[in-house]
């Protein structure tokens, strides 16, 4: 004899089953209210997405003045974003610009002056590849330690004790790590556009046939100064958007062990996502300024 | 004094807290006791307002807590020490960083004060050697951070001080150990307890008087003699399950 569990009620039948007529007459009304539902619990949850991202970033700005309060946390955060860093910046930064240079050496060849390589190498790693891929590495690197670290305080009621010892979370937690991030994102960015520019012309003059004078005559004719102040500038905005982002999903984690991992990880795909988008608003302004 | 009047608290479609009421008089310990997920919790975290209610209020010292614009709730704050159930001692601080954190921010700045003597008295209370004091909590027992998180909690000298399930997860030495501790720190400080637990034996040790909160609202409030002998079945199935088995 089989009997209907309370775990079988609004599962599907099995397989060779027969669907009872007045289950099947049920169906599309039920399926309809059910997508109705989940659609309105994602709104709702993206809405308050929304509005717990607003309260925490009008706090966290509020609490950047009070830099004095939290300076020497600020600057032990920007240290270690940058030394753990710094090595991976480094690697990836002259692996970019070694690809750059092949890359846009293979499209000149026998079409077009190949001084044209040291322009490319120049305009890429300044504009897009040195702040981007620096801020990748660090959203890997540091957002998910921070994502983790906010988790398991958060998780571990250490948040709420900071809260009830009267502590402000922004000024102690978030904001030293946000100001740790801008500073430390600017000699990162700066070593990644200088490594990215030395890897292609050490690419150029190895793998390609063009000498070093073309390459150098190449960069500075593209160089000019509006490229590295808008590299400069995105570096402080990567910086602001890697640790304000890890710090906000960190201080929404929940679920113990396991969903500080899944913080973690959703801290570095929100960070990406954020530091993606934030490059494509910022093209059209840099070319508007250039 | 903190009264609690008609609270209640819905979380995720689930009714936790269904008009609580209770007041807890000065230098008074009350003890709620009850089942595991009935909100004695977030009974506590409402009085240092960590949640806000659906309904009702919580008032201490006559002000409102759900009321409080940040000012106010920093002050109310200010004269509430909370002992969470898993210590949630810093990872990233020692000891002595932990408990300085029990002090008002600048405190220490004052020149009146001499705050390496109030940890030292803090650690005194709780019986820990000052060897501890460089170390992080990872680098200590259960029952040693239980111990820190207490020392947290009365070097500032708080007027009330909550605990949430303190002898949680301790063996019985220890859970015993921290009882008498909270039994000599309430004679020795004179503050107020709210303390929440599952543990029948440290609840009628410490009680002053003991609620037991059931299905979101207090069932039975009384001496610790007086819940004993009380008739309410819920009451009796809770403090002893086994005899209320036998008897039915």
């Amino acid at each position: 004899m089989s009997t209907r569990t309370d775990a079988s009620v609004g599962a599907p039948p099995p397989p060779g089953m027969p669907v009872e007529p007045e289950a099947a007459a049920a169906t599309p009304g039920n399926w309809f209210t059910g997508w109705v539902q989940r659609v309105g619990r994602k709104v709702l949850s993206a809405v308050q997405h929304a509005g717990h991202f607003g309260i925490l970033l009008v706090a966290t700005l509020a609490a950047l003045p009070q830099i004095r309060r939290y300076w020497p946390a600020a600057l032990g955060h920007a240290k270690r974003i940058g030394v753990d860093g710094v090595a991976l910046v480094i690697v990836v930064g002259g692996l970019s610009g070694s690809l750059l240079a092949q890359q846009t050496g293979y499209q000149l060849s026998n079409a077009l002056p190949m001084s044209l390589v040291g322009s490319g190498v120049v305009a890429g790693m300044l504009t897009e590849l040195g702040p981007v891929l620096t801020a990748i590495v660090i959203a890997g690197r540091t957002g998910a330690g921070i994502g983790a670290e906010l988790g398991t305080m958060k998780v571990t009621d250490q948040i709420d004790a900071l809260v009830t010892l009267g502590r402000d979370p922004v000024v102690e937690l978030v904001a030293p790590r946000v100001v740790g991030g801008i500073i430390a994102l600017i000699p990162l960015v700066v070593i990644a556009n200088f490594v990215g520019i030395l890897a292609g012309w050490f690419t150029a003059v190895s793998l390609l046939p063009m000498t070093t004078a073309e390459y150098v005559q190449g960069a500075r004719g593209y160089y000019h100064a509006a490229a590295l102040i808008f590299s400069l500038v995105k570096a402080p905005i990567f910086g602001f958007t890697i640790t304000f982002v890890a710090c906000y999903v960190g201080l929404r984690a929940e679920g113990g062990a396991a969903g500080v991992g899944r913080t973690a990880t959703a801290a570095v795909v929100a960070i990406i996502v954020a530091i993606m988008v934030l490059d494509v608003i910022l093209a059209p302004v840099y070319n508007a300024v250039a | 004094m903190i009264e609690i009047r008609s609270l209640w608290k819905n979380l995720g479609g689930n009714q936790v807290l269904a008009g609580v009421d209770l007041m807890v008089d000065e230098g008074e310990c009350v003890v709620v006791m009850g089942p595991s997920g009935t909100g004695k919790s977030v009974l506590l975290k409402h009085i240092v307002g960590l949640f806000d209610p659906d309904e009702g209020d919580v008032l201490v010292d006559g002000i409102s807590v759900s009321r409080a614009d940040g000012r106010t709730i920093k002050r109310i704050r200010s004269r509430i020490s909370y002992v969470f159930q898993n210590s949630a001692l810093f990872d990233s601080l020692t000891v002595e960083g932990n408990i300085l954190l029990g002090l008002p921010e600048g405190h220490c700045k004052r020149p009146d004060v001499d705050c390496n003597e109030l940890v030292r008295e803090a650690l005194e209370h709780v019986n820990l050697s000052l060897g501890v004091l460089p170390l992080l909590p990872a680098e200590l027992s259960g029952g040693m951070q239980k111990r820190v998180a207490l020392a947290r909690a009365v070097v500032g000298r708080q007027p009330y001080i909550l605990y949430d399930e303190p002898t949680t997860g301790l063996d019985p030495l220890n859970a015993s150990n921290i009882n008498q501790l909270i039994s000599r720190l309430k004679s020795e400080i004179g503050s107020t307890s709210v303390i929440v637990t599952h543990d029948v034996d440290s609840a009628f040790f410490l009680a002053d008087r003991i609620a037991v909160l059931s299905d979101g609202v207090i069932q039975a409030i009384g001496t610790p003699e007086e819940l004993r002998t009380t008739p309410n079945p819920r009451v009796q199935r809770f403090l002893d399950p086994a005899a209320y088995a036998g008897a039915m």
